[in-house]
């Protein structure tokens, strides 16, 4: 498997979808589901005039990881900017479904379910909604959301946020709501993109051609500060692959008191958090990174991802 | 209110006389939630409070056009901002705190009156995780309906995009008023989608008659199941509501994916169970070596 090795090696932030897909389950394991050969494609395209893809811009498969079957979500940016609509959103709710379906058949054997449990992960690269098809994306996304909720307690799900476009709009959230978020210090999260704050609130809201501060903001380091991201970790598929191991030997108890939301003690914590927003409003990340006890929050930005995880201070 | 006077008549920015005429007449309590009393002043665009809809006791969830939130100035006009969401979201859960040990006919129904353009957008919001914010309150309202109260969207007024899955798109009901009142559900208008696609908005007002998919408009939503029903009049919403309250007490489907079923029975999205069924059936041909 020379290919699957030459992946690990590979930068998660230039891999495809099908790449990031394929690494990260064990070599040779990767069966997609609805692959390009099925040619399911967007109904809806072609009457607005654009091109269709085979896959729809979303690989969705299982594959292993040590012996643990993996539901892999990965979304391809250079379609469409990764966005959702019908059939892609059709392809990560019936995947999480037939993860669901897998816990449910193994639920009378939990030492099993333990060690082997089914568990999903989304590699996301999107902006969210397909405005080309925006009712039904919006529609799809409601439907993940409610699916995650269903994941709880049961099907750990992780979110891989490294790559080009990041995540935002509707899968910012979703990324948000799910029990691990594991990043690279180039991945991107957040709700509201740049360029929609600053068109609606103006440019000294926010000026999105302002590299560097949008990096602080939506950045990967800036997200484990806030313990918005779990797991950082470096550019490369198998740094991923690593970062989906370390959140899955986690015990449950372990995964639920990493999660950002998802129970009233959550939303109280968030509601102090937002009472320190509120207070300190802060003209920049660089604001709250030394608020969190970070002395030297000028030299963030250019640290390694190795010296920053050695030096960070996040919050308590 | 006779109906002629109505028709030109909108609850558009309008959340607290919305509140009025969906509820029995005197019954809401503002802030008198189970499980805790939010300051006064929290939270302004969203409102919430006891009340009963036809004699049954509810929980509402509101959006307040006219507030203005001092602490974070996005938060207008009835957008959803941090605290608003937050607020929506505790509320919830001490609703479901206070009813988990009732059966389920007895959960508390909760009532989301939705008329809010946006999520807040900005600086402080994006640093501080807006998108926790935003998924906090669906996530509330998910483990509500699975673990059976009752949840119906009524829509008033504007019910956008990101806005719309925040507070509404969890329900197990949706409904909408009639687009004679102005409501609006949309991710964009067809303005945007013309800039977006290069088709002139004439043509796409065209192709959105025999393709409902990006088009504007409560109409549309409801072919691809977005909207279980539209209501054609103010007086029409308590008993809409308490129907549809009643429906969902005697158990019948709801939320999410029971709205992917009906858009698959209204024409308008019919290729979901086509992709949803074709990858069970190739999981199933290899199941055994993975499970």
């Amino acid at each position: 498997m020379t290919d699957w090795q030459e992946l690990q090696s590979k930068s998660f932030f230039e891999a495809s979808a099908r790449q990031r897909a394929l690494g990260l389950a064990d070599a040779g394991t990767f069966t997609e589901f609805l692959g390009p050969r099925d040619r399911i494609t967007s109904p809806h395209l072609p009457v607005l005039n654009e091109a269709v893809e085979f896959d729809d811009g979303i690989v969705t498969g299982v594959g292993k990881l040590d012996d643990r079957p993996l539901f892999i979500i990965s979304q391809e940016g250079r379609f469409i900017g990764g966005a959702v609509g019908e059939v892609g959103g059709a392809k990560m709710t019936g995947l999480i479904k037939l993860a669901l379906s897998a816990w449910e058949k193994l639920a009378d054997q939990p030492e099993r379910l333990a060690k082997k449990g089914p568990a999903v992960v989304i590699s996301f690269e999107t902006g969210g909604v397909r405005l080309h098809e925006a009712n039904a994306g919006l529609l799809a996304h409601a439907e993940v959301m409610d699916l995650i909720q269903r994941c709880r307690g049961k099907v750990p799900v992780l979110a891989l946020i490294g790559s080009k476009v990041g995540c935002f709009g509707g899968m910012g959230f979703i990324a948000a709501a799910t029990d691990a978020v594991i990043m690279s210090a180039k991945g991107r999260l957040g709700l509201t993109g740049p360029e929609v704050i600053e068109q609606e609130m103006g440019k000294e809201e926010f000026d999105s051609t302002d590299k560097s501060m949008i990096s602080r903001t939506t950045g990967g380091k800036h997200k484990y500060i806030m313990r918005d991201c779990n797991i950082l970790v470096e550019d490369s598929i198998s740094a991923f692959r690593d970062g989906v191991r370390q959140a899955l030997a986690e015990t449950p108890e372990e995964l639920a008191a990493g999660r950002r939301i998802g129970t009233p003690e959550l939303v109280c914590e968030r509601i102090d958090l937002v009472a320190l927003a509120a207070e300190m409003f802060p003209k920049d990340a660089k604001d709250i990174w030394s608020y969190y006890g970070n002395a030297q929050p000028d030299l963030i930005p250019e640290m390694t991802t190795e010296e920053f995880l050695r030096t960070a201070k996040r919050r308590p | 209110m006779n109906e002629i006077e109505e028709m030109n008549d909108t609850l558009v920015g309008q959340g607290r006389r919305a509140i009025d005429l969906i509820v029995d007449p005197g019954s809401f309590c503002e802030d008198k939630v189970p499980g805790w009393q939010p300051e006064p002043g929290y939270g302004p665009g969203a409102v919430v409070g006891s009340a009963s809809v036809q004699g049954r006791p509810v929980v509402i969830l509101a959006n307040d056009a006219e507030a203005i939130n001092d602490r974070f100035p996005v938060v207008y006009f009835g957008v959803i901002g941090l605290e608003e969401a937050y607020k929506m979201a505790r509320t919830v859960y001490g609703v479901i705190a206070a009813d988990k040990d009732k059966p389920a006919a007895e959960k508390t129904p909760l009532v989301l009156i939705v008329d809010t353009p946006g999520n807040g957008p900005g600086r402080v919001e994006e640093l501080f995780g807006m998108n926790c914010a935003t998924g906090a309150y669906q996530l509330a309202l998910a483990e509500a309906r699975q673990s059976g109260h009752p949840v119906v969207a009524m829509v008033v007024g504007r019910a956008i995009s990101g806005a719309f899955l925040c507070h509404g798109l969890q329900a197990g009901r949706i409904l909408a008023l009639a687009p004679e009142f102005g409501t609006m559900i949309h991710v964009m208008p067809i303005s945007s989608v013309s800039r977006i696609t290069k088709i002139e908005p004439e043509r796409l007002h065209e192709l959105a008659q025999s393709n409902p998919v990006f088009a504007a408009g409560v109409n549309f939503f409801s072919r691809l199941g977005g909207v279980d029903e539209i209501v054609e009049s103010f007086d029409a919403m308590p008993d809409a509501i308490a129907r549809h309250i009643d429906a969902l007490r005697a158990g019948e489907a709801c939320g999410p994916q029971q709205r992917g079923s009906l858009g698959a029975e209204r024409g308008g999205r019919v290729t979901r169970p086509q992709v949803e069924a074709k990858m069970a059936e190739e999981f199933a041909a290899v199941a055994d070596s993975y499970l």
